[in-house]
């Protein structure tokens, strides 16, 4: 099987991808807004909303408040900046899955650190809600243990050419898996039913007081993490598919969260988490199942 | 399944017949355990602001340096034993710093004179050392079945019980992690963010930690 990699092969070509990536999610971000102002019958941002509100925080001026806890404050952000940019590297060159997983779990880290840090007391609210919401990343680890289930492997290159060559995407055979993980990227989605750590009654929740450049990069985080998202859901559930394959099925996945969004209320923390539970102990029993059967007849690895 | 998560080791580091390692995997963990205990090194805490309620007013709490001292010297302890937990390569160790993180997430708030904060403190403390039965219990049942509690020589034997692993995953998730995390939540409203914080990132590296334990022996 020949080296896996989502676009190009060389150090150039991921920086590229890198930029197109940053692009790409904030502009996916600007139609989240825009179909979910539509369904509300209202006109709504323009698509490009998100890489103006980039451009513009990137040239205000920046500074760090004087209550916050200052090197922290500073850090935190780069260190989601970082994650991202990692967990896109590990999706391009298709490493491990459970890399992924873990990237995606100290994002958690992100969001209750960068809350912390600013000593405001929405800012702080949010990042409690972050830990609460912890029960929203267990749907994920049931859905690599099904994965690995089915295909025998964690390789997200060899998951996404396993489904090529056997000609039949994992949508179908790991359904539950693959609304799981819908559900992850939902609860990372603006304005949708599980944002409660960026709910209206916290300002912005857990990132209110970082402005200006810090802003501006935790942006770019938030549009490398949803094309790190999505792109993840197109090579797990239906395989590797040419570029403009996977940019047409990021878009509708990115429809339908905004059609999910724009028609559910916001839970309150309660009922959030929940939700997650509820699906998590769903899923956990789906794995054992799955497990159990494979073992007794061997069909799947 | 050992080969696809460690892809490679990158650092072995014997101590007698423990081994401590490091792999593709670990080497991001025990990094960003390192990034955050430096952070809690060099970084003072935030000044929280509190509204009067009732009124426009606010006001800025002032964290006491002894305090902050205090809480400082948990959580770099607290980082330390994350190191630990990531980096052993012997399952009774790993208990040991699993067990001691708990310990010590409750040492970082220990010192806050908040009663909503202590009791929440206290309510997670109980669960802390319930969970130190299963954790133990998991640890004896792999010794008394293969004869080793290394990593290393468990995978090569692939005979670990499943009810052992169960064991040790149940006493991590009452170490912090969902279900029983909410008394955690509350203890998180405690000032002091970079020490607060290191509450939260042990508890998430000793999970991804025992997800490699789990599918790896």
């Amino acid at each position: 099987m020949e080296t896996f990699h989502l676009w190009g092969t060389d150090m150039i070509e991921f920086l590229l991808l890198l930029i197109i990536a940053v692009f790409t999610g904030l502009l996916l971000h600007g139609l989240h807004r825009k179909i979910i102002a539509r369904i509300q019958c209202r006109p709504g941002p323009p698509i490009w909303q998100e890489v103006l509100h980039t451009l513009k925080f990137s040239f205000k001026q920046t500074w760090i408040p004087r209550t916050a806890s200052q090197v922290m404050y500073v850090t935190i952000v780069l260190i989601a900046v970082g994650i991202w940019i990692a967990a896109l590297w590990v999706i391009w060159s298709g490493a491990n899955l459970l890399i992924l997983f873990a990237l995606y779990m100290l994002h958690k880290i992100i969001e209750h650190g960068t809350g912390l840090s600013s000593g405001s007391p929405y800012t702080k609210f949010g990042a409690i809600r972050s830990v609460m919401s912890a029960a929203a990343e267990l749907p994920l680890l049931a859905t690599i243990a099904i994965v690995y289930l089915f295909c025998g492997t964690l390789s997200i290159g060899e998951i996404a050419q396993f489904q090529i060559e056997i000609n039949k995407p994992m949508i179908l055979s790991a359904f539950p898996a693959a609304i799981s993980l819908y559900l992850i990227i939902l609860s990372k989605a603006h304005y949708g039913p599980f944002t409660i750590i960026e709910a209206k009654e916290l300002v912005s929740g857990y990132w209110t007081e970082h402005f200006g450049g810090w802003r501006a990069l935790l942006n770019i985080a938030m549009g490398l993490k949803t094309v790190v998202l999505l792109s993840t859901f197109v090579l797990l559930f239906i395989g590797a598919v040419p570029w403009w394959m996977m940019t047409i099925l990021m878009l509708i996945l990115m429809i339908s969260i905004s059609f999910v969004c724009a028609t559910t209320p916001m839970l309150t923390p309660y009922q959030a988490v929940t939700v997650q539970t509820i699906w998590t102990i769903i899923v956990v029993i789906y794995a054992t199942v799955a497990l159990v059967v494979s073992s007794a007849e061997g069909i799947f690895v | 399944m050992f080969e696809q998560i460690h892809e490679q080791t990158l650092l072995l580091l014997p101590f007698g017949d423990i081994v401590h390692y490091l792999s593709g995997y670990t080497v991001i963990l025990a990094a960003f355990a390192v990034m955050f205990l430096l952070l809690a090194l060099v970084s003072l805490p935030e000044r929280p602001i509190d509204i009067v309620f009732g009124t426009d007013g606010y006001y800025i709490k002032e964290i006491p340096v002894d305090i902050m001292k205090f809480q400082r010297f948990m959580a770099l302890a607290c980082g330390i034993s994350t190191i630990g937990a990531i980096t052993t390569g012997d399952i009774f160790n790993f208990t040991l710093f699993a067990i001691f993180i708990g310990i010590l997430n409750i040492g970082i708030v220990a010192a806050v004179e908040n009663k909503h904060v202590l009791d929440a403190a206290f309510s997670y403390g109980l669960v802390v050392m319930m969970a130190t039965i299963p954790l133990f219990a998991g640890a004896a049942t792999i010794i008394a079945t293969c004869g080793t509690l290394s990593i290393g020589e468990l995978v090569d034997t692939d005979a670990t019980p499943l009810i052992a692993k169960l064991l040790i995953l149940i006493g991590v998730f009452g170490e912090g992690m969902a279900p029983f995390y909410i008394g955690k939540t509350e203890i998180t409203r405690a000032p002091g963010a970079p020490y607060i914080l290191m509450i939260h990132v042990s508890s998430l590296l000793l999970f991804l930690r025992t997800i490699e334990i789990f599918l790896t022996v």
